[in-house]
C-alpha cells in the first residue's frame, strides 16, 4: 500500500491496481481498521484504492500517514469481520434486456438467468448515484457491454448488467446498462464495499 | 407560521450550510455552500455556529412577516429593502413588511442570506445542505414561508472593507500536482500551467468544464477511485472539469491535480465566459494558507 497526499485534507491509499477479490480483501480489512481513527472525516473506498478526508486540525499528511502504518502492521493477522451477506429477490419476468443479454451470448434467457443467479457478488465500490453498488464479477458467458444509447430513465430496482458488472437502480435514473430483472429490494445504506451479494429467482 | 415569505423564487435558490461529511462511502456528495468564504462570514456577523442560509443567485424576493436580524455577504444583485438599494457584508435589522430583494447581477454569483440562528429546517444526514439530485431538500419555490426563531437584540455587525473581496473577472488558481501528475508529461504539465482556459456552460454546483487548451493524459481512464474537492480531472476531450461541492463521489478520469479550496470558494463567484489561469503550490503552503483562512473564522474575536 501507498500514499498519496491529494489535497490539504485528504489522503490516498493506493493498493495493487489491479481489480481482484484479494486486493478487495485489504481495502475492505483497511477501511473497518480506519474507522477507529479520531478526525477522519470522511473514507472512500473504491477497487483498489481508499481516499481519506481528514480534520486538518486534528492531522497533517504525516501524522495521519504514521497512525496509518501502524493499524497495517496488525491487519494481516487480525480478524477479518465476517462479511455480509445480502439477498436480492430478482423478478426476472420483469426485464428489458434479457432477450438481447441472450442472444449476445448465444445463450437462452434461462441459461442467463441461471449464470446470474449462480455467482456471489462482491461490493466493489459505490458510487454513481447514492447506493449504487457495483458487484462483480460477472461471469463472462453472460458479460454484454452497455447499450449503444442511455435510457433516459431506468426504474427503481432494475437489476442490470453492463460487462462484467451487475447492480441495482436504488432511484429512477438515466442509465445504459442491460436491464435483466426487478427488485423490491429497499436497503441500499447497508451496502458496504466487501460484502457478498447473491441474486434469487423469485 | 410566519417567517419570510416567498414572493419570487429567484434563480437556483437553496438552504446550504457548510457541508455534509461522513456519507461519502454511501455516495452521498458533500453539498454546501459554493463560497465557503461569503457564507463563513454570513456566519460569523450573526454568532452563528454552522447554520443555515440561503444560497441566492439572483432573482430572489421575499416579504418579512416576523421581524428578526439578517446578514447578506457575497455576490452583489443588487440588494434592496422595499426598493432602495442597500449595501451588503453587514447585518440589518428587518421588520414586518420590509420586502427584501436581489433583483440583478452587478458583481459576483452567489449571496448568502442568513438570519439569526438559522431557518427551522431539519438536517438530514447531519447536514441542512440541499443537494437536489440526491432529492435532499428542495429549491425554494414561490410562497414558501422559511421559519426562524426572532431574535431582536443584536448589534448592528459590517465586514471591513479590507475583507470583502473584489470579484474580477479573472482569477488565479493555485493547484497542488501532488495528484495522478504520472498521466501527465511534463509537456502537458506546462501547456496546462500556460494556458487561458475559459468556464463554459456545463458548469453548476457539482463542477465547471473548462475550455483551453487541450491537455492530453498517457492513459484515458483509470480503475474508479475517489474523488476530492478541487480535484481537476481530464476527460477524453482534454478540457479540464474542476470538481466542486456536488461532486460525484467516486470516477475514474484521470486528474492532474487539486485546486486550493480557497480558490475553489472565490472560483464559485465567477460567470460562463470568464477566465482562469492555473498556478502550482505546494501542500505545505496549502495546508498553512487554508489554516489560516479557516482559524480565522474560529476565531470569536470582532474583525
Amino acid at each position: 500500500m501507498t500514499f498519496k497526499p491529494v489535497s490539504v485534507n485528504s489522503l490516498m491509499l493506493y493498493f495493487e491496481q489491479v481489480i481482484s477479490e484479494e486486493v478487495l480483501d485489504e481495502v475492505q480489512a483497511m477501511n473497518m481498521a480506519l474507522k477507529d481513527i479520531e478526525g477522519i472525516i470522511d473514507l472512500i473506498p473504491s477497487y483498489c484504492s481508499i481516499l481519506v478526508e481528514f480534520d486538518i486540525f486534528m492531522h497533517d499528511h504525516k501524522s495521519l500517514e504514521e497512525k496509518i502504518s501502524q493499524k497495517l502492521v496488525g491487519l494481516a493477522s487480525a480478524n477479518k469481520k465476517p462479511t455480509k451477506l445480502i439477498k436480492i429477490p430478482t423478478d426476472y419476468s420483469k426485464n428489458l434486456d434479457l432477450e438481447r443479454v441472450a442472444s449476445h451470448n448465444n445463450l437462452s434467457i434461462e441459461e442467463v438467468i441461471n449464470i446470474h443467479t449462480k455467482t456471489t457478488y462482491r461490493v466493489y465500490t459505490i458510487g454513481f448515484m447514492v447506493g449504487f453498488a457495483y458487484l462483480a464479477s460477472v461471469n463472462s458467458k453472460i458479460s454484454t457491454p452497455r447499450l449503444a444509447s442511455p435510457r433516459k430513465k431506468v426504474p427503481k430496482g432494475s437489476v442490470a448488467l453492463a460487462d462484467l458488472q451487475t447492480a441495482i437502480y436504488p432511484q429512477d435514473s438515466a442509465g445504459g446498462w442491460n436491464i435483466i430483472g426487478h427488485t423490491e429490494f429497499n436497503d441500499f445504506h447497508s451496502f458496504e464495499v466487501g460484502d457478498k451479494v447473491q441474486f434469487e429467482r423469485i | 407560521m410566519k417567517g419570510f415569505k416567498v414572493l419570487q423564487a429567484g434563480l437556483f435558490t437553496t438552504l446550504q450550510d457548510q457541508g455534509r461529511n461522513g456519507y461519502k462511502h454511501l455516495g452521498i456528495t458533500e453539498s454546501g455552500a459554493m463560497d465557503e468564504y461569503a457564507y463563513l462570514w454570513s456566519q460569523k456577523l450573526l454568532n452563528n455556529k454552522n447554520a443555515n442560509a440561503l444560497e441566492v443567485m439572483v432573482g430572489l424576493k421575499i416579504e418579512v412577516q416576523e421581524s428578526t436580524i439578517i446578514a447578506i455577504c457575497g455576490a452583489d444583485l443588487g440588494f434592496e429593502i422595499n426598493g432602495m438599494s442597500k449595501p451588503i457584508w453587514q447585518t440589518y435589522s428587518v421588520q414586518v413588511g420590509d420586502v427584501l430583494s436581489f433583483p440583478k447581477r452587478v458583481s459576483g454569483q452567489r449571496s448568502y442570506l442568513a438570519v439569526k440562528d438559522g431557518f427551522h429546517t431539519k438536517k438530514e444526514y447531519g447536514s441542512y445542505a440541499t443537494t437536489l439530485k440526491e432529492n435532499i431538500g428542495s429549491k425554494v419555490q414561490k410562497n414558501d414561508i422559511l421559519t426562524f426563531t426572532t431574535q431582536m437584540n443584536y448589534p448592528k455587525k459590517y465586514v471591513k472593507k479590507a475583507y470583502i473581496p473584489n470579484y474580477n473577472k479573472t482569477l488565479t488558481l493555485r493547484l497542488s500536482l501532488s495528484y495522478q501528475d504520472r498521466y501527465f508529461s511534463q509537456e502537458e504539465q506546462e501547456k496546462f500551467f500556460n494556458s487561458d482556459y475559459e468556464i463554459t456552460l456545463e458548469s453548476n454546483r457539482m463542477g465547471a468544464k473548462l475550455k483551453g487548451k487541450p491537455i492530453s493524459p498517457k492513459e484515458n481512464g483509470i480503475i474508479s477511485e475517489g474523488i476530492c474537492f478541487g480535484s481537476v480531472q481530464i476527460p477524453q476531450d482534454g478540457q479540464p472539469i474542476l470538481l466542486l461541492k456536488e461532486r460525484q463521489t467516486i470516477g475514474g478520469y484521470p486528474k492532474i491535480g487539486t485546486v486550493l479550496a480557497i480558490d475553489c470558494f472565490r472560483f464559485a463567484q465567477l460567470s460562463v465566459g470568464d477566465k482562469v489561469r492555473f498556478e502550482k503550490i505546494d501542500l505545505k503552503m496549502a495546508r498553512e494558507k487554508t489554516l489560516k483562512f479557516y482559524n480565522f473564522f474560529k476565531d470569536d474575536k470582532e474583525d
